[in-house]
Order: structure tokens, then C-alpha cells, then sequence
């Protein structure tokens, strides 16, 4: 086909996707639920951020705690992850589901377009809706601003490129749910398990001390967003959540073709598993990270990261610490996590000590130590901060740093009231998207009379 | 591969679910301008018959033919259309958008979708959703929408069901006018419609034919040289 026709025929179905999205009830329901929960969210964090304000505009090191980006963004489009969870599949459901609910699908299977165009055309139908679904989250980030908030723009754009992500991944399970069932509504119950069990596995890996977990968890789409949610770009689980997405949709067209055998489908959906699987464990490897937060904390000093970045012989880190143990999670936080992206050859293994007791002590000397071991050297340290691990490390390492002065954040505490912007979420974006299903519901049509010839 | 042939041909077309053979080796032929009528009781395998035919259900075994090229089930939407029976397809979204969607993706200009609206009657519902619709006007719609696709054999199930006798009558005179420029495969349940406006029959009854050719031809093979179409159907089944 040639390549004007292929466009033209796209955006012939495009469009025609868009109209069948905003004819969907669900959407609609999306929209109006979601408006008053990210104003609420929104409304509540801008409030806490001020209480949180009052004593750190005078205390400049309790200034430098306050982050809009945990402060105001991250719980505001926590509303928008929590309805894309358990919203958002219901619409892009629909796009599949109700074809195949209302029989157009048999017709669809003999349009002039592949499988494919089919499926590229109603992913970006869906992620139309995804946009217009953001919209009350991204006008609470302009009313942020118009209240004098301070934002910064990689930290903001890196967390909706995670959300974007995530909604990427949600639209591949929920095309597949709806590929694979018979009914819309057996494709919802089939895309919530998807996407709940990602909870329950969080859950159960924070819970849970089998390492076969913590790695599964780790591949977890909530994980992955996480990783944005702190200001840090990572690869590997942006590869990982459009891997997933992708995969899914893919799977989603192997069960669309039109005359396909039942085990020819169940032999490509394996095959496409394993693709899956392959993907997942090279997105592992990508291993290009940027720390996009403004106070950078993702990241040690610049000096420090250059001489971690050398340490290519194999550091091995035991921890002699009760995952449950708060210094940890501590460790885990402020050191650990840093290290993994920063040291080319990095093992962290838990030692064999006996479970913290109720009041901290296990019983066992050696509970809270941690080994580090390098090219044949060892230390100790009960730290779990970086100020004195990284001495430790660089010592190990036989390298003096000299420490560059970089000028320290400052923090953006804000005393403001967003409650009057309450009118908004509540009754203005509401009325602006009943306004907006109204002109959708009913468009003026071309006159057939005067076309005739 | 070419062969010298009919618009159509079916070679041996076989469909098992399971241990159920519901289409046992079927073989027919389609000309240019034709009307052929798929007759048979419930259950003869009729719709199974045109989904495998079109490429939508995969078949057991079976060739099918175009113009002498042997058309693998992928490309046989390039050929052929099907309509299927008992859809409601894109039932939220207004019957303008949807006959408008047929005429863009298909390329025709909106002349053509005037008159094939003006020819079903379509006007007083088009500003309707498909989900308003009466049985009958979903009925034409579906028409509406098969009249605006280009292949050049057209295939229908059950094309009547929702009309009456007089709607029944209009449509036949429309199919007619159809079939100067595209070959039309029905599947007719009415024996009555079907002798009225088919050219040549297929007669399926447990996926097997039982017979096939014209109302003469039929009635030869039931032993009874002036029956109608069903004095021949029970005969034959």
C-alpha cells in the first residue's frame, strides 16, 4: 500500500477511534470521578506543604526538606495513578471489547488495514484519552505555579513521562484482557487482577524475604514509576513498563487476526512471553540512569560518583540487618540504591544473623554490621551514612577525593491556600467536561441533500 | 497459478469443531452478475460456510478461487465482503458517522453515500445512534454500509431478516441493481425470498451440499420437475 494511502486510511480510523472513546460512557464517568479526586488530592497536599512551610521559611535547614516534587506533584497525580489503576482499563477496554461485544469486530477484520495499523491506531486513540484523563492533574501543576509554587521542569516532565509510561502498560494489559475474554466485563476482571496483582506483589515483597520475590517486585510496574516518582530517570524501567505495554498489545493482535487457529494463537502468545521475558531481562542490563531531582538525591557528589564510577573489580556489600530494620531501609535509601547504579560490579548479600528482637538486639554481635570487600581488602561499618560509608568505599579503593563545593538546595517551602481552587476541581472541571460530552454527544452532520449531484 | 474459471470457486471446503464436521468437502462456483442463494435448515452450516469462505473462521481444508488466482484466506478481503447477520456494530456512535466511515475508508465520494442512503431510506435516522435503531433500520444500515464497500463479490447473511414484505420486495430490486456490477452470495433462511431473487442455489444440510444450481436444475435432481423451491427442499433434505 502506498504511503499516502496508509496515512490517509489511519487517520480515517483514528478519528473514527476518537469518536467511539468520547461516545463511551466510561470515559465520561473517568473523567468526572477523576476531576474531584486529584482536586482533593491536590487541595490537601497544597495545605499540608503550607503547615509543613510555616517553620521551615524561617528555618533554612528545615527549608531545604521542603520539595514540591514530593510535597505537591507526587501526591497530586497519586490521585491520577489511582484512577489510571483502576479506571483507565475500563476505557481502553471498551476500545477492543466493544467491537468484539457488538460484532463491528468482523467487520473491522475486513477493513483495507492490517492487524497492526489496527492496533497502532487505537493505542493512540487510547492515549488520547490517557491526555485528557491528565488534564486535571496538569491543571493542578498550573495552579501551583499561578500560586507562586516553584517547579522544576526535568523533575516534573520526568514524572509524567513515568505516568505516561505506566499508562502505556496499563493500555497493553488492558488490549490483551480484552483480546483474550469474551466479554467486556470478564476483560475488566481480567485487566484488574493484572494490575492489582502488582500490588499484592509489592506487598508481599515488603513483607516477604524470599529474594526471588524482591527481584519480581522489582519488575513490578508500580516500582517502575517509583523510580520517577523520586526524580530519577531510569532506564531500564522505562524499557521495562514499554516493554510490557508493547508485548501486550502485540499479544492482543495475535488473538485479533481473523482466521487464526486456537493453537496457533496459544503458540504466538507463548512465543510473545518469552520475547517478554527476553526484553525484561536485557531492560535490566540497559543501565543508564540520570538523576533528574533538583536537590539530587538520587545522586552522590559529582567527585564521589567519578570514583565509585572506577571501582570495576567487584564490591561486595554484606549487611548483617533485618530487611524489616529501619537502618536497612536507611542504608538501602541514602547508600545501596545510589551504589547499584553507580558501581559496575556491585554484590549486596544479607549475612546470616539472627532476626532483630523486640528491643533492636538479635542476640548476635555481628547484627548491624556491614562488610564492604574489595580487591582483597575489608572493612567494617555500622553506618548507614553515606558521609561515612563513602570514605570506607574510597579507601578501598585507594583513591583520595577531593570533595567539590556544589551549591546545597535550597528548598521551596510555600504558605499558600489552594482551598479556593477547590471551586475548580469540584464544580468548574466537572461542568467543563459535562459541557464537553454534550458537544461530543450530538455534532452538527454534513447535509447529504446538497452533496447530491 | 492460473486457472481458466468462474468469478468465484470453491474447492472442497471442509470445517471440523472438535469430532463435528460441520462443512464435509463443499464445492461451488460464483459468475459475474450472479445471485446465489446459501438455502438449508438450521444448523447446515450456512454462516460457518461464508466465515471461512471470507477468511474470518479458518477452514479445515479448501481452496478458493478469484478470477483463476488462488486466494490464500489473508487476501480474500480484497475480493470479498461479508455481512454478517445479527450485529450491532458501533451501536454508541450516530448512524451518519458510521455510513461516513465506510465512504471514507473505501474512498467513495459522498454522492455515493447520499444515494445508497436515499436508495435504504436512511435519512430520518441518520442523526440516531445505531443503538436507537428499529431492527429494520439497523437492517438497512448494515445494507448501507456493505453497498458502500468496492469488492466485487458480496456476501450476506440472511439480508431480509427485519422486513416486511414490502421492504422485503425493495431491497430484492436493490440487490438486483447490486449484482449488475458485483456477484451477491445470500444466505436466505425464506425459501420464498430466496426463490424470488437468487440466480442459481447452494443446498446445505449438515454442512454437506445436497445440492446446487438453478430452481430447474434443483428440481430435476429432487424427481420433481415443477415443484417450487419447497416441495425441492424437503425433497432433497
Amino acid at each position: 500500500m502506498a504511503l499516502p494511502k496508509y496515512f490517509r486510511l489511519a487517520r480515517i480510523l483514528l478519528a473514527h477511534e476518537i469518536r467511539g472513546l468520547l461516545a463511551s460512557k466510561a470515559l465520561w464517568a473517568m473523567l468526572l470521578a477523576l476531576a474531584p479526586l486529584v482536586g482533593y488530592s491536590f487541595v490537601q497536599a497544597v495545605s499540608l506543604f503550607a503547615e509543613a512551610s510555616k517553620s521551615a521559611v524561617e528555618f533554612p535547614e528545615l527549608a531545604r526538606g521542603m520539595t514540591p516534587l514530593d510535597g505537591i506533584l507526587v501526591p497530586t497525580l497519586g490521585a491520577f495513578y489511582l484512577a489510571v489503576t483502576l479506571l483507565f482499563p475500563f476505557v481502553a477496554i471498551r476500545a477492543i471489547g466493544q467491537d468484539k461485544q457488538t460484532g463491528a469486530a468482523k467487520l473491522v477484520a475486513q477493513f483495507p488495514v492490517g492487524t497492526v495499523t489496527l492496533l497502532v491506531v487505537k493505542t493512540l486513540a487510547v492515549g488520547a484519552a490517557w491526555c485528557l484523563a491528565a488534564l486535571p492533574a496538569l491543571s493542578a501543576v498550573a495552579i501551583w505555579a499561578l500560586l507562586g509554587g516553584h517547579l522544576y521542569a526535568p523533575e516534573w516532565l520526568n514524572l509524567v513521562l513515568g505516568h505516561a509510561l505506566y499508562g502505556f502498560a496499563i493500555t497493553g494489559i488492558a488490549f490483551f484482557a480484552a483480546a483474550i475474554a469474551d466479554s467486556v466485563a470478564t476483560a475488566a476482571i481480567v485487566a484488574l487482577a493484572f494490575t492489582l496483582g502488582f500490588w499484592v506483589l509489592d506487598f508481599a515483597a515488603g513483607n516477604v524475604q524470599a529474594s526471588w520475590l524482591q527481584a519480581l517486585s522489582q519488575m513490578s510496574l508500580t516500582a517502575a514509576l517509583r523510580q520517577f516518582e523520586h526524580g530519577l530517570f531510569s532506564l531500564p524501567h522505562a524499557l521495562e513498563a514499554a516493554s510490557i505495554g508493547g508485548t501486550l498489545i502485540l499479544a492482543a493482535g495475535v488473538w485479533l487476526v481473523a482466521g487464526r487457529t486456537l493453537p496457533r494463537k496459544i503458540g504466538l502468545t507463548i512465543a510473545l512471553a518469552i520475547l517478554l521475558a527476553a526484553l525484561l531481562a536485557a531492560a535490566g542490563q540497559a543501565g543508564v540512569y540520570h538523576d533528574v531531582s533538583e536537590d539530587r538525591r538520587n545522586s552522590f557528589a559529582p567527585a564521589d560518583s567519578v570514583a565509585l564510577a572506577r571501582m570495576d573489580k567487584g564490591l561486595t556489600i554484606t549487611l548483617y540487618l533485618s530487611p524489616d530494620d529501619s537502618r536497612f531501609k536507611d542504608i538501602e535509601a541514602n547508600v545501596l540504591g545510589k551504589l547499584r547504579r553507580q558501581v559496575p560490579r556491585l554484590t549486596v548479600r544479607l549475612g546470616e544473623a539472627g532476626r532483630v528482637g523486640l528491643y533492636g538486639s538479635s542476640g548476635d554481635d555481628r547484627y548491624g554490621l556491614v562488610v564492604y570487600e574489595y580487591a582483597g581488602k575489608r572493612e567494617e561499618s555500622r553506618s548507614s551514612d553515606p558521609r561515612e560509608i563513602l570514605p570506607i568505599l574510597h579507601g578501598l579503593a585507594g583513591t583520595t577525593v577531593v570533595p567539590t563545593e556544589t551549591p546545597s538546595y535550597p528548598g521551596y517551602p510555600l504558605v499558600a491556600d489552594a482551598s479556593v481552587w477547590g471551586g475548580w476541581f469540584y464544580l468548574g472541571l466537572p461542568l467543563l467536561i459535562l459541557l464537553f460530552w454534550w458537544r461530543c454527544h450530538r455534532p452538527a452532520r454534513p447535509n447529504f441533500e446538497k452533496e447530491k449531484p | 497459478m492460473i486457472k481458466a474459471a468462474a468469478l468465484l470457486e470453491v474447492r472442497s471446503f471442509t470445517k471440523r469443531y472438535g469430532d463435528a464436521e460441520v462443512l464435509a468437502g463443499v464445492d461451488f462456483d460464483l459468475r459475474p452478475g450472479e445471485i446465489l442463494g446459501i438455502i438449508g435448515p438450521n444448523g447446515a452450516g450456512k454462516t460457518t460456510l461464508m466465515e471461512c469462505l471470507t477468511g474470518l473462521l479458518p477452514a479445515d481444508a479448501g481452496e478458493v478461487w478469484v478470477h483463476g488466482e488462488l486466494l490464500p484466506p489473508a487476501r480474500r478481503r480484497e475480493a470479498m465482503f461479508y455481512l454478517p447477520d445479527g450485529i450491532a456494530p458501533w451501536s454508541d456512535q450516530l448512524v451518519w458517522r458510521v455510513t461516513g466511515l465506510f465512504r471514507e475508508l473505501h474512498g467513495f465520494d459522498s454522492a455515493r453515500e447520499a444515494v445508497v442512503v436515499g436508495r435504504l431510506e436512511l435519512s430520518p435516522v441518520l442523526d440516531k445512534r445505531v443503538a436507537e435503531l428499529s431492527k429494520g433500520y439497523r437492517r438497512r444500515l448494515l445494507l448501507a454500509l456493505a453497498l458502500l464497500t468496492p469488492q466485487p463479490i458480496l456476501i450476506l447473511d440472511e439480508p431480509f431478516d427485519g422486513f416486511d414484505l414490502r421492504q422485503t420486495l425493495h431491497v430484492m430490486d436493490l440487490l438486483r441493481e447490486v449484482a449488475i456490477d458485483r456477484a451477491l452470495i445470500l444466505s436466505i433462511h425464506q425459501l420464498k425470498d430466496a426463490e424470488r431473487i437468487c440466480d442459481r442455489l447452494l443446498l446445505l444440510d449438515g454442512g454437506r451440499r445436497l445440492g446446487f444450481g438453478t430452481m430447474g436444475e434443483l428440481a430435476s435432481q429432487a424427481g420433481a420437475a415443477r415443484a417450487d423451491l419447497e416441495e425441492v427442499f424437503l425433497g432433497l433434505t
